[in-house]
């Protein structure tokens, strides 16, 4: 296992927004982790690398990456594990980006000294797509559009050969055709390159297309957990359920979505028993007496949903 | 029954040389929803923009009932756009961040000037109340209100005039994928309900799909194919449709 994150708890402030979460990757493997805006899905990517400033702080739990705990390693020894075993693409790239230095001068610093020679560069921005760049030195970011900004943040991520990258909204800023290609570049890199990808998104659509296993996350915690396949062909959660009601497409044409109702829970405000309660429509009394645990669909498929056994295929018996 | 008829509309920013809208002709009929679907820069918003003569167009016609709107005078302009209004992609780049939200509703009847004193309050209230908020939101500030509520305003501020024609540019792009759905419901129950037409503009042909009547295809200003929703997504004819329906992850 490259990566195993165990009872992550982070807090900022008094309140809790990362409430304790597991997540796996192996070696070579996408997992998508996937939640609304706010609940939680980037603080655990940060975390990974301790990105999280002191006094918003992680409180408990463990990030085995290699087999050592992150949260114990000190600044020198993470300064080597950082964008180097494990870099970051996020939502913007046009913020993630400095504007006052060229392409070549920021994929330069990312990379070590010993290699970052010119031909060094052209062969990453080759990588990424960008061979109009090559040899143009004095390009800056604002040169280039959105897609050709993310191919080269992305180039910078994998430029020192990490293991591990983290994908926060990669293609959220972008069109759809763009974002497509966006997409195909990274599994062309995660395949040639046999990186493992945390890929962060709200977009259920992409995440089904790129990754292998999926995590669902709510109001700080995972509700369910697995195989692509299996979350697809028989959701575990209402929430998930949900989300998936909710995609556009032609096939659902001019019928209303059967939307979640509502809005996600403040963390200052959350309500007791099962989180989800509020939204849910299959609850009943017992969802508020405790949170549910995870508990198995199938093998290596899980939900945090005390009606899991009334649920099959997507369809309930209500009430 | 036509409602907007457009012939031969031509924009181009100079400074630049783009042409944004090349030579763009089109009808929008009444209570139909017509998509507009192409990538960023292609010159949908512009388009938008020059049927409410918020730019104005290089030439061309565009007929609302008899009337040329690039014909008339600039007040007869502005009564016409109570009936044609629109609803924009960002809902936090739309809303006066020092406006409260009864005071950004009520503003549309300063303007044009046929609802006054008290009445404007209930006005608002009752409008919110449409959108799924409430009398609750009055007092309160753009900067407390989440993106699908502030796009609820967005909305409310559009119908505030009783239009019977509403652009809607890109507005659920920047929402998360479950109050999309929210504000699409919401969007396609005014349209029923009131009998509204929209020209709806947006990139994801998921969310066309799931929407309109009839499309529009738009590539560097120019059309390159349009039908109804059916024809287009079964049976796309220009490659750049087609490219778009493969990139659009619709599986």
């Amino acid at each position: 296992m490259l990566l195993q994150i165990k009872n992550l708890k982070v807090g900022y402030g008094n309140i809790e927004v990362v409430r304790g979460v597991d997540l796996n990757i192996d070696k070579g493997e996408c997992v998508g982790l996937i939640g609304e805006s706010g609940c939680g899905k980037t603080t655990v990517g940060l975390s990974i690398t301790k990105l999280i400033p002191e006094r918003r702080g992680i409180t408990s739990g463990e990030i085995l990456f290699e087999d050592r705990d992150i949260l114990k390693l000190n600044p020198e020894e993470l300064r080597n594990i950082r964008s180097k075993k494990i870099s970051y693409v996020f939502q913007e790239p046009f913020s993630s980006l400095n504007p006052v230095f060229t392409i070549y001068e920021q994929i330069k610093e990312s990379l070590e000294e010993k290699d970052n020679s010119d031909s060094q560069i052209a062969e990453i921005l080759k990588s990424v797509g960008l061979e109009k760049i090559i040899g143009r030195k004095n390009v800056y970011p604002h040169e280039l559009s959105g897609g050709m900004q993310q191919r080269a943040m992305i180039g910078m991520a994998v430029a020192s050969k990490p293991s591990l990258v983290v994908l926060d909204e990669p293609t959220t800023a972008l069109d759809v055709t763009i974002q497509r290609q966006i997409l195909e570049l990274i599994m062309e890199l995660k395949n040639k390159m046999n990186l493992s990808i945390l890929f962060i998104s709200h977009d259920l659509r992409i995440v089904f297309s790129i990754a292998d296993k999926i995590g669902i996350m709510y109001a700080g915690k995972i509700v369910e957990y697995g195989l692509k396949e299996k979350i697809i062909s028989n959701p575990g959660h209402p929430y998930t359920m949900g989300l998936m009601d909710s995609i556009p497409s032609f096939e659902h044409r001019k019928k209303l979505f059967n939307a979640i109702g509502g809005k996600a829970p403040l963390f200052s405000d959350l309500p007791i028993g099962c989180k989800f309660y509020p939204r849910c429509k299959f609850r009943i009394d017992k969802c508020l007496e405790k949170e549910p645990e995870l508990e198995n669909v199938s093998s290596g498929h899980v939900s945090r949903c005390i009606r899991i056994k009334d649920m099959h295929y997507g369809v309930i018996k209500n009430k | 029954m036509e409602l907007l008829k457009i012939s031969n509309l031509y924009k181009t920013f100079k400074k630049h040389k783009v042409s944004a809208v090349d030579g763009a002709s089109f009808s929008i009929f009444k209570g139909e929803v017509l998509g507009l679907v192409g990538e960023s820069g292609c010159g949908k918003t512009t388009l938008a923009k020059l049927i409410l003569r918020l730019i104005d167009a290089d030439k061309g016609s565009i007929f609302y009932k008899d009337k040329d709107l690039l014909k008339i005078s600039h007040s007869d302009m502005r009564k016409t756009r109570k009936s044609l209004q629109i609803i924009f992609q960002d809902p936090y780049a739309s809303l006066d961040p020092r406006m409260r939200i009864g005071e950004v509703i009520e503003e549309v009847y300063d303007i044009h000037k046929d609802v006054t004193g008290r009445e404007k309050k209930n006005k608002a209230i009752e409008l919110l109340e449409t959108v799924g908020l409430g009398e609750t939101y009055l007092q309160r500030l753009s900067s407390e209100l989440s993106g699908g509520e502030r796009q609820r305003v967005g909305i409310a501020r559009a119908l505030a005039t009783d239009p019977e024609f509403i652009i809607c540019d890109e507005p659920v792009s920047s929402l998360d994928i479950s109050i999309q759905a929210q504000i699409l419901n919401l969007l396609i129950d005014l349209q029923k309900r009131k009998n509204l037409t929209y020209l709806f503009i947006s990139h994801d042909l998921g969310v066309i799909g799931s929407i309109c009547d009839r499309v529009i295809v738009m590539q560097s200003g120019k059309f390159v194919e349009s039908g109804s929703c059916e024809t287009i997504f079964r049976n796309p004819k220009h490659e750049y449709t087609k490219s778009l329906l493969e990139s659009a992850l619709l599986s």
